[in-house]
């Protein structure tokens, strides 16, 4: 019976992983950062209040809104406003807005660098999940002298909330790591995205999709009381920085990439990594 | 059994154990949503404030099984005494160096937070200069973190997250008295900041061994002054914020200059310290701006705080100057050749401290 060891052994590796991954790495890393609007379809006079979440598989807590963390707030509607004043230290909404028509709204966030270390091996095992294959690699040519892992991490999360006018959307807001989409992403069942890096298209990064339903009225459930769902669809950006993905369901989706470059500042961690993503609905008839 | 099977049985186990674990809330791990919320209303003869804490991390202190529990009046009320004892002796307040002791009421549920609210106030005779805020709230968490937000007469004048890496916060008041401590405080992280940092004392003494009349020296230290100051706030104001990596080496590259810019001055070339002083200040700028980050600017005093922090560089750069100069005039006026050989051996030095510097950093940045 030959092949029942090798089946076997991989079945206790990956249940030995199991609580690996569950218990760590931290749970402010290796977790995807979005934004929820209370609503994906508004019109005029809604209100709307977006909150953050950090989860895994589409499932996740709600994080209170860090004044001192946060270098953009961006409110993307008739114009473009910078909505930190608006925004409350410790709020579980981000922001709340009163939807001036149904043009659609865009809402940008960004963190600034919040440090971590994690032991070789915990790194090396959220590197591979992350697709994260050229630090990874990189770690594995130092071997053992690669030592503890250190990052600063930024989060880059957007929200589109759906209008008429998708040039809101499809035109970079100029975060650090952004996902473009090519066109209004509630539109067509397959979507292209355009992953920049700093202004410029990132080709080989991992963009991978989740979903969810929808309640009534494009009002998202709850994040936090509903299961982890896996990806639907995983695709690396080509030479031009785009993957084009499915989603042709309808409902909530999330999209989320994430990109680790060498830190600028060895003195304080080896890497920075950028985590963006993008929310949006694919709405059925009002 | 054979051994695949026993392998088998481990795995079915051991995913079993992780699934189970991750499942469940974690007594030695801690929960998902590791927050609590302090907020201060500073009046002017009285402090209060309020405290929402998750049940989880106040049942994690009391040793209670089930959190939820707590939204129970019964059971919030048979611990409410030791939750506050806890609470009131790990939330230190310290209004301008005299411990607050606020009077704690009994907690009441906040659902939507999942958390107990607990209400406390204190009263002073005047509204302080400062108020010190100090965790961590539970520090069997290194995670937790606790949202801050101090109101002063209703009006929100500070904002902070106290963490692991953050356990204090200072607010300084929009009083008078506030606005001075702001500049003691300041104008001290300057003076502390030359007399720590040897690369910029080498740089000021650099500029220095020279030697020159008063007006010459004048214009070396406000052209410096100058052009730190102006990045100083660009970087501050985050208008302008280039990476250390950049900023540590061409600090250190500041020195070999005015080094070798020294040597050939000796040999006779004209004198370009001004200018070397003019051009590297705004490197040095964005050198004393990164120390300002560190020291946690207030935001509700950011002007006050950048003006006392350069008024401290200056009077930092001025001791040095005060000290230097005239000992270097004495020893020219005393011996003219000895005080060539001094201004020749102390570019040498400068020069090589610098490029010794500039390899340590370049190297360590590019590690």
């Amino acid at each position: 019976m030959k092949p029942a060891r090798p089946f076997i052994l991989r079945s206790l590796l990956a249940a030995l992983a199991l609580p690996a991954l569950a218990l760590g790495p931290d749970r402010a890393l290796a977790h995807e950062f979005w934004l929820a609007p209370s609503r994906y379809r508004a019109v005029t006079g809604d209100t709307v209040s977006v909150a953050a979440f950090v989860g895994t598989g589409f499932r996740g807590e709600r994080i209170p809104y860090p004044t001192t963390r946060t270098l953009r707030l961006v409110l993307r509607a008739d114009r473009e406003a910078d909505a930190r004043r608006a925004a409350l230290n410790g709020d579980l909404a981000f922001l709340r807005f009163v939807v001036p028509n149904g043009d659609g709204a865009l809402v940008a966030y960004q963190s600034n660098f919040a440090r971590i270390e994690l032991p070789a091996g915990e790194f090396d095992q959220y590197l591979a999940l992350e697709g994260l294959d050229g630090p990874h690699a990189a770690r594995a040519r130092l071997g053992p002298a690669a030592g503890p892992g250190s990052e600063l991490y930024s989060r880059c999360p957007k929200a589109w909330i759906a209008g008429t006018r998708s040039e809101r959307v499809t035109r970079p807001v100029g975060l650090p790591l952004e996902i473009v989409p090519l066109a209004d992403p509630g539109g067509a069942s397959r979507l292209a995205v355009r992953v920049l890096y700093r202004g410029r298209p990132l080709a080989g990064v991992l963009v991978r999709a989740w979903h969810r339903s929808l309640g009534p009225n494009a009002m998202p459930y709850d994040a936090a009381a509903r299961d982890s769902v896996p990806p639907t669809a995983q695709v690396r950006t080509d030479r031009r920085g785009i993957a084009a993905l499915s989603v042709a369901a309808a409902g909530e989706w999330l999209l989320s990439a994430v990109h680790m470059v060498p830190s600028a500042d060895k003195g304080v961690a080896d890497w920075e990594s950028y985590w963006a993503s993008l929310t949006f609905a694919r709405l059925g008839s009002p | 059994m054979r051994p695949a099977g026993r392998l088998l049985r481990l795995a079915l186990v051991a995913s079993a154990c992780g699934l189970t674990a991750a499942a469940l809330p974690r007594a030695g791990w801690a929960h998902a949503q590791p927050y609590s919320f302090l907020d201060l209303h500073l009046e002017a003869d009285h402090l209060r404030g309020s405290l929402t804490a998750h049940v989880f991390d106040l049942a994690h202190e009391v040793g209670l099984a089930s959190p939820d529990s707590l939204f129970e009046s019964a059971v919030a009320e048979r611990y409410a005494d030791t939750l506050i004892a806890v609470l009131g002796t790990r939330l230190r307040l310290t209004a301008d160096h005299t411990r607050v002791v606020p009077r704690w009421a009994r907690p009441t549920p906040v659902p939507e937070r999942t958390g107990l609210r607990f209400d406390f106030q204190a009263s002073w005779r005047r509204l302080p200069a400062t108020l010190e805020i100090e965790g961590p709230l539970f520090p069997y968490d290194p995670q937790h973190q606790t949202y801050l937000n101090v109101y002063e007469h209703g009006r929100l004048r500070h904002q902070d997250l106290l963490d692991a890496s953050r356990s204090v916060s200072t607010h300084y008041t929009g009083t008078r008295q506030g606005v001075m401590a702001v500049v003691r405080s300041f104008v001290a992280a300057g003076i502390h900041h030359i007399f720590i940092g040897p690369d910029h004392i080498l740089f000021v003494v650099g500029l220095l061994l020279l030697g020159g009349g008063m007006a010459r020296l004048l214009k070396i230290v406000t052209a410096f002054t100058l052009a730190h100051s102006l990045t100083l706030a660009l970087a501050t104001l985050e208008i302008v914020n280039p990476p250390a990596r950049l900023i540590e080496p061409a600090i250190a590259l500041s020195i070999v200059c005015v080094g070798l810019d020294n040597l050939r001055a000796h040999a006779g070339r004209a004198d370009r310290r001004a200018w070397i002083a003019f051009g590297f200040g705004f490197v040095h700028g964005f050198g004393f701006a990164s120390v300002l980050r560190e020291f946690g600017l207030p935001r509700e005093a950011l002007g006050w705080s950048l003006f006392a922090f350069n008024v401290g560089v200056e009077v930092g750069q001025a001791c040095i100057v005060g000290a230097i100069a005239p000992l270097l005039a004495w020893v020219s006026r005393a011996s003219q050749p000895s005080g060539k050989r001094i201004a020749f051996a102390g570019s040498c030095a400068v020069a090589l401290a610098g490029t010794y510097w500039f390899i340590e950093r370049a190297l360590a940045f590019s590690r």
